[in-house]
Parts: C-alpha cells; structure tokens; sequence
C-alpha cells in the first residue's frame, strides 16, 4: 500500500469520523422510532428545494440554493412531526416514503424545467467522501457539535418520545413540538452530510452502527458506543480497502458496513453462549 | 540474520526509488480527462511522456467517480490536459484541489484546456434565456469528434510538451508532422467513404456528434433526450417520431452508456434502426486509439447509410 495516499484522505477520514458522531447517536433514535427511510425522504426534499431555486435562476453555488434546501428540509420536518398515524392507522413509513417518492419525481420535472447545467446539479447535491475539502470538514463540525450540544441538554425528552411517545404526551408533554425539534435538527445534519458523503453512505452511517449496537446490547447508552467504535472501525477499513483495490470510496465504505454487521451477527450466538 | 536482512532491503529499496524517480526524471507525467486526449498526448510525446486517462472510453464522460488512485496520479503530475468547456465541471474541480499540485491548477502552466483553440460549435449568441432549454454556455464541449480539432489539440499538446521539456522539442515536432500525415491520409479515406451520404439527415440520442456530424456533411434533425438525465416526454417523442417520418430519417445514433429501448422504440415507429457508435477512445473494442475510433464510427455509419439510402 501507498502510503503517501494518506495525507489526501485525510480530510475523508475526519469528516466520516465525524459524521459517525453525529450519526450513530440519531441513528438510535430512527431505528428506535421505526422511521428508517426518513433520511432518504428529507435528503430528497432537501434537494428539492435545490432544484427549485435553480429552477428560479440561481447558480448551483449560489448560497441561496442551501437555504432553499434548508427551508424544504424544515417543511418536511414539520410535515412527519404533524401528519403521524398515532390515531390513523397510517404507518409512518408510509407517508416518508409517498414523501420520498414524489419530491424524486418532483426534482426530475423541476430540472427538466431548468435552463443549462441542470445534469450538474446531481453532483453538486449528493457530495462525494473523496473529494471533500478542510473548510467543509471544519463547518460540518461545527454545525453538529452545536446539535450535538442541543440533543444532548435534551437527551431524555426526545428519548422518552423515540421510545415511547404516548406515555409522554400523557404527561401533558406537546410531542409534536418535539417532534418538529428532532426532524428538523435531523433534516439540518442529513442536508449538510449527503452535500459531502453522498445519499448511500449516509443511509448506512445512521442506519448500521445502531443496528450492530442492538445485535449485542439492551441499554442505550453501550448501543451507542458499540456504534461509535463499529463506525470508526468501518470508516477506517473502507477506506483502506478503496485505496489497496482502487474502488469508488463512498460505495466501498457501504460494502464494508455491510460486510463488517454480517461478521457480527455471525459472531453473536458465540459470544452469548460463553456469558 | 534480521539484523542483516533490515539494511540490505533498505538498500535496495533506495536503489530501487533512485531508479525510478531518475527515469521519471526524463519524462513528462501526464494526466488527461479522458482516452482520446490521451491518445493524441501519446501520438506527440512518445516515450517521452507517461500518460494516465482517468475517464474509461465507456464512460460518460459528463459523470466520472473518483477513486483515490485519481488523487495520486493527479498529484504526480507535470501536465493536466482537460477536455474544458465544462464537460468535466461535475467532478474535476474538486480532484484538482484535493490533490494539492501546484503545478496542474487551472492557470498555472500544467494546465491545458484542449478546448481553447479548437473550433467550437453550439455557442449561443446573445441573451441567454431558460426558453432555450439545454444550453452550454460555452459552446458543446464535445469538439473532439472532429478529426481537424483532432490536429488542434496535437498542436496545443505540442506547444505544451515542448515548453515543460525543452529538450524533447524536436521529436514532439516530428511526431506531431507524422500524426498530421496519418491523420489527413486516413481523413481522405472517411471523407471518400461517408461522401456518398452528404446531405443525409439523422437523429442522436445527446448532443454529443455535431462535430462529427458537420465534417461530414451530415445533418442531425433532433435528439432523443433533450436533456441529460431526464426522461423525454411523451410529446417530445411523438413530435420526434413525426419529424423522423415527415424527413424520411431512418437512423438513431447512440452513445454507448445510453439504454437502447426509447431509442429502438422510436425507431421500430418510423422502420429505421438504432446505431451505436463510440464517442470516445476505448468506447468499442476497436477504437483503440484516435485515428482507429473515426475508423471504427466510419466504417460503421457509412455500412448503416448505405442499407436506408440504397446508395
């Protein structure tokens, strides 16, 4: 191996560490909720309201296009807190994914309706591991350190809603607000992490590491730390395979997730029976 | 015996990377976008030169995804030469800063953008509206496919080698002189075997031959997808169906990471048939190099023409 490759995928390798911080913890709470698919349906909203304001003229770079986006994003945060099923049989999952379903269809007709350079826009939007620069590294932490700060001041209210949301709204707690909180802090991370990892590799950050997590532990708190280690273990070996075999880094990394939750699980009856 | 084994493979290792950065020395690492310019960078520099072309001929070039072997090799280079015209706006700038080379960055005197003294078309004049629908600013960035910009972009690699490496100026100028021979040979060769078709009027899937198409007098009345990425509609394809008939236009020629079915259902509408030609080196099996990939679409299209044309 090449070790001179390092110093290129240095930035790479941050901004997935830190991009495992702030998604192994949500990801406890998506996987709690059984809102699996939420992140797929606010990136795709998120990029719905990209392609609308270049649809108005704006250049793809242009700052207004983010807050755009952002805005979309806080419309469906407020959009999966309000219309919940609690009462109407409705699954969740079903309304993320009619929501997935027709803001894809909804960025298709939007761009066809654009002038010059739409094929670009696709790129712009879902970002690329390999290519992202300090600067993004460095604003990406900041952004979630601040969230990270949020949820933690809030840690056993939007717990107590992830687990179970009718006994707090008994206490008199308003869930939808919190609701709104957690989808839209939610919808701020995952616009900003599909911008630099691409729509796969984020699905699998917040969706595998709790996954692992409850392979092996009931509490949440060992949860989240079998995630945290298994997502730094993940970032680590994915790249180091991408650069010994030459693959597309983003894909890999989502391979290796794969790869590394089914050697767990393998590994799980054996470790259960010598406790 | 460790102690021993230790300094002998340093040793060798030493000798090892002498050895390779002397002979990397004497020669000029270059990088290109994609195969064709590749191509033409190896038809001018020779053996003096190590070439590496990112995009694969099959490829769309508009979209590439990075690999870190990308990084590195970019990072290594003396010269980039980048197709421009925004082609590679997508994923390019990114991999140019990531690989932190000074001397490759758009400006500095590694970078050549093929594009600058070529003939372009498609620019749009005046104001540019949304009404126009896909538009490059900057004119169609797939000027390559004309065998005369071909001859323009040996001269700017030329140009180019012979000042990053002075001393190989004289076999840059005698390379470029024998590719100018054998390219105007084999273009005579073309023009006689597509004249009989002058005038013939086709469809493409993208915007991707007007170049190809105006140097040999061949006419393209529409495309199939206006856009890249997104699907035509139902109206766009009934009124291309339409003009196919009213024109008499029997052929669709498509690129080869395009899917056939819209094509070959419109096709099947108007009795004509699909045709997939290369847009790039490497595109086809034997579209090995750039004077092999016009002989390979000549010799395709022209077998094509003359089954609709009779001729």
């Amino acid at each position: 191996m090449d070790w001179t490759i390092l110093q290129f995928l240095a930035p790479a390798i941050v901004a997935s560490l830190v991009i495992v911080g702030m998604h192994a913890y949500l990801g406890l709470h998506v996987v709690e909720r059984g809102v699996i698919f939420v992140d797929l349906s606010l990136a795709q909203i998120a990029s719905l309201g990209a392609a609308m304001a270049v649809w108005q003229g704006y250049e793809p770079q242009d700052p207004a296009v983010y807050w755009m986006s952002l805005g979309f994003t806080l419309i469906g945060a407020a959009l999966f807190a309000t219309v919940k099923g609690h009462a109407a049989r409705i699954p969740q999952e079903a309304i993320i994914g009619i929501a997935y379903a027709v803001a894809s269809a909804a960025v298709i007709l939007t761009l066809s309706k654009a002038a010059g350079e739409a094929e670009h826009l696709r790129d712009m939007l879902v970002g690329n591991i390999l290519s992202v620069q300090w600067p993004d590294v460095w604003l990406t932490s900041l952004i979630y350190l601040a969230i990270g700060v949020f949820h933690y001041v809030f840690r056993r209210r939007f717990l107590d809603i992830s687990i179970d949301a009718d006994a707090v709204a008994a206490r008199g707690v308003s869930v939808r607000f919190w609701d709104f909180l957690f989808y839209a802090s939610f919808g701020f991370v995952v616009t900003r992490s599909v911008a630099i990892a691409g729509v796969l590799l984020v699905f699998c950050y917040l969706i595998v590491p709790s996954v692992g997590g409850m392979l092996f532990a009931e509490r949440i708190g060992t949860r989240l730390a079998i995630g945290w280690v298994m997502g730094t273990v993940v970032s680590l070996l994915g790249m180091y395979f991408s650069v010994q075999f030459d693959l597309p880094t983003g894909a890999t990394i989502a391979c290796t997730f794969g790869l590394v939750l089914a050697a767990m699980a393998a590994a799980r009856p054996l470790l259960r029976r010598r406790a | 015996m460790r102690m021993l084994v230790r300094p002998v493979v340093a040793a060798m290792a030493a000798v090892a990377l002498t050895a390779v950065t002397a002979t990397a020395q004497s020669k000029v690492n270059v990088v290109t976008s994609t195969e064709d310019l590749a191509s033409i960078a190896r038809e001018v520099g020779g053996d003096r030169v190590n070439i590496i072309a990112l995009a694969r001929g099959v490829q769309d070039p508009h979209f590439v995804e990075p690999k870190p072997s990308f990084i590195l090799a970019v990072n290594r280079a003396d010269l980039y030469i980048a197709v421009g015209r925004e082609l590679e706006i997508g994923w390019l700038p990114p991999l140019l800063t990531s690989s932190r080379n000074a001397r490759i960055q758009p400006g500095a005197r590694g970078y050549l953008d093929a594009s600058l003294n070529v003939r372009i078309l498609d620019i749009p004049t005046g104001q540019i509206t949304r009404a126009m629908g896909d538009v490059h600013p900057l004119g169609n960035p797939h000027y390559w496919l004309d065998s005369g910009n071909g001859r323009r972009i040996a001269q700017a690699i030329r140009d180019k080698l012979s000042e990053l490496a002075p001393d190989g100026r004289a076999s840059f100028a005698q390379r470029y002189d024998d590719f100018d021979r054998r390219l105007a040979a084999a273009e005579k060769r073309w023009d006689a075997a597509l004249a009989p078709y002058k005038g013939t009027k086709l469809v493409t899937y993208h915007r991707s031959w007007p170049n190809f198409m105006d140097r040999f007098g061949l006419e393209v009345i529409g495309y199939v997808e206006p856009k890249p990425g997104i699907p035509p509609s139902p109206s766009h394809i009934l009124a291309l169906i339409e003009e196919m008939k009213r024109q008499m236009v029997k052929v669709i020629v498509v690129e080869p990471y395009f899917s056939l079915r819209t094509p070959q259902s419109i096709a099947s509408q108007v009795g004509g048939r699909v045709l997939v030609l290369a847009p790039s080196v490497g595109g086809a099996k034997e579209a090995t190099d750039y004077i092999q990939l016009f002989e390979y679409n000549v010799r395709l299209l022209a077998a094509a023409l003359k089954d609709v044309t009779g001729k």
